[in-house]
């Protein structure tokens, strides 16, 4: 019972292995923040508002170092400069 | 017979002993000899098998459904990007990569195009990961995320040129959800285990409660005592069922063990006083007979004592025959009409000599199934109450009707002082003689064999009075005969 108790428990996706070079997700970096706010900054709906606001929200936020936040506020603000999204 | 009850009553006393040899020769009783165990993990089986078949279908709903998803979602993607790779190369693709990325508002999507010369064309991943290096395969591995490792599922798929595209999910959330569903489901494995645990407990710790008064009563029994009976509950259920079938039989036994006890003991009553009196008229007259005609009357006086206590005998193994059931074999169909003509002729001639009147009124067929002799015995047994009981100018009544439901019924009457109700309730144990006939002659065995012969042929012997209220009520007894 035991033995079933741990297996289930551990309950990780079957297969996993670690990688032996560090593999690293990119979009999660200051450099991506950039490059969304130029994305944003690109288009015609970038420069009103929600996507402004949305845009420099996400530019700050990474600033601060909080880097996934803000992708995913500039993320919001491409949307929503893309006519895709209201303001939340 | 003397020696039949000395073995009767020693057999309760070697079947404990017996089981006790048995059982310090078997081996110590084990868990699974038990019945009441084995009902237990039955049930404990079947509910933890109930358990994991409701947490792997629970599994399957959840935990696999959220993999299958994200499967799916990597399979269309894959698709997606394969026919703009038909359709525009490698600038389409790359397009398509960044802009999936910069709308991936869940932050989940991974993707990678890398060049045949392993160089990184697009993508958010700095490197191509270790464990999908196989073409078209599926692969779980660990990626950093600002430094902090996430589960991801990755599809590896090979684009025309040589190109490789490999397209994953962040399922670190998913993985997080998992585990406390798996958690949770654990926790739950766990509770059934232990709930199935407790309720073999107790279900054998039931068993064994319920069938302990059944044992105590057995042992008494076999112990010699059949005065124990196995109380019931008053659940009506099966043990309830069981407790009162066992005492039906128990009384049974007890009333057959009674029977053979009471036989018994009249036979040697009964028997001893004629046995006596025969044997003491033939020393009589071997020490006082003058001549020899009056030894030669003795003698013959002796065989008749003799035949007549021959007699009872024999109508102690015709009553223990119909008892026993024995001579069912002999029945057969035929028709009781001309057998009650014939016991009417032949007891209507000694009526007469006591000036007596016998009617009858007995219908022109009466088809039965039984033992003819035995119910003619019968018949000759109630008539010849009748005819000794009825008073010199009596009337003494023989009818006979088939009942509704197949059955028949013989009804002998009598205008004579009848049976008190105490006495009716013993007339059928054998050598019973109520007080007013024990100047009659008779063996006190008719009326048994008459109660015999009717609960052979699944019928009854009723006694009441022929004419109630009058001072010589009279005796009317019906013999009610069982449908074939």
């Amino acid at each position: 019972m035991a033995v079933a108790l741990g297996v289930v428990l551990r309950a990780g996706p079957p297969g996993l292995s670690a990688e032996p070079q560090n593999v690293r997700v990119t979009t999660d970096s200051a450099e991506y923040c950039g490059s969304l706010a130029q994305r944003v900054a690109a288009l015609p709906g970038g420069t009103v508002e929600p996507a402004r606001s949305l845009a420099a929200d996400g530019l700050r936020l990474c600033d601060n170092g909080h880097v996934r936040t803000g992708v995913a506020k500039l993320r919001r603000a491409l949307r929503a400069a893309q006519g895709l999204e209201t303001p939340g | 017979m003397r020696h039949d009850r000395v073995g009767a009553r020693a057999l309760p006393r070697e079947v404990p002993a017996r089981h006790a040899e048995a059982l310090a020769t078997a081996p110590p009783l084990g868990l699974l000899r038990s019945a009441g165990a084995r009902f237990a993990l039955i049930f404990a089986g079947t509910f933890v098998t109930a358990a994991i078949a409701f947490t792997a279908v629970l599994w399957w709903g959840t935990a696999g459904a959220l993999d299958r998803q994200t499967d799916a979602a990597v399979r269309a993607d894959a698709l997606a990007l394969s026919e703009r790779w038909r359709d525009g190369g490698v600038s389409a693709v790359v397009e398509g990569i960044e802009d999936r990325l910069a709308a991936d508002i869940e932050n989940h999507a991974i993707y990678m195009l890398q060049a045949p010369d392993g160089r990184r064309v697009a993508g958010n991943l700095n490197q191509w990961p270790v464990a999908a290096d196989a073409p078209g395969a599926w692969a779980y591995t660990t990626v950093q995320r600002e430094g902090q490792p996430a589960e991801a599922r990755l599809h590896d798929i090979v684009l025309e040129g040589g190109f490789r595209l490999l397209i994953g999910r962040d399922i670190d959330e998913k993985t997080r959800l998992r585990q406390l569903l798996g958690e949770g489901v654990a926790w739950s494995f766990g509770a059934a285990i232990t709930f199935a645990i407790i309720g073999a407990w107790l279900m054998r710790g039931m068993l064994a409660s319920r069938l302990r008064p059944a044992f105590a009563t057995a042992a008494s029994i076999a112990g010699g005592d059949l005065s124990h009976r196995v109380p019931l509950t008053g659940r009506h259920d099966e043990f309830d069922l069981l407790a009162a079938t066992m005492n039906t039989m128990l009384d049974r036994i007890d009333r057959l063990m009674s029977g053979v006890r009471g036989v018994s003991d009249a036979i040697a009553h009964d028997l001893r006083t004629p046995i006596a009196r025969a044997r003491a008229k033939l020393e009589d007259a071997l020490a006082t007979a003058p001549d020899e005609a009056a030894l030669k009357l003795a003698v013959e006086q002796g065989i008749a004592d003799l035949d007549a206590i021959s007699r009872v005998f024999q109508a102690l193994l015709r009553i223990a025959e119909a008892e026993a059931g024995a001579r069912r074999r002999a029945f057969a169909p035929f028709d009781l009409a001309p057998v009650l003509a014939d016991a009417a002729d032949i007891y209507g001639a000694a009526a007469e000599a006591r000036g007596q009147v016998l009617d009858t009124r007995i219908p022109e067929r009466l088809e039965i199934v039984g033992d003819r002799d035995l119910l003619l015995q019968a018949v000759a047994n109630l008539l010849d109450n009748a005819v000794k009981f009825a008073p010199p100018d009596g009337h003494v009544l023989l009818a006979a009707t088939l009942r509704p439901d197949g059955g028949a019924e013989v009804v002998v009457e009598d205008d004579g002082p009848g049976l008190a109700p105490a006495d009716r309730a013993r007339a059928g144990e054998r050598f019973f003689r109520a007080d007013a006939a024990r100047t009659t002659p008779g063996s006190g065995l008719g009326l048994s064999l008459v109660q015999a012969v009717a609960h052979l042929h699944g019928g009854s012997l009723a006694l009441g009075d022929a004419k109630p209220g009058r001072e010589s009520p009279g005796l009317r007894v019906t013999l009610g005969l069982g449908p074939a």
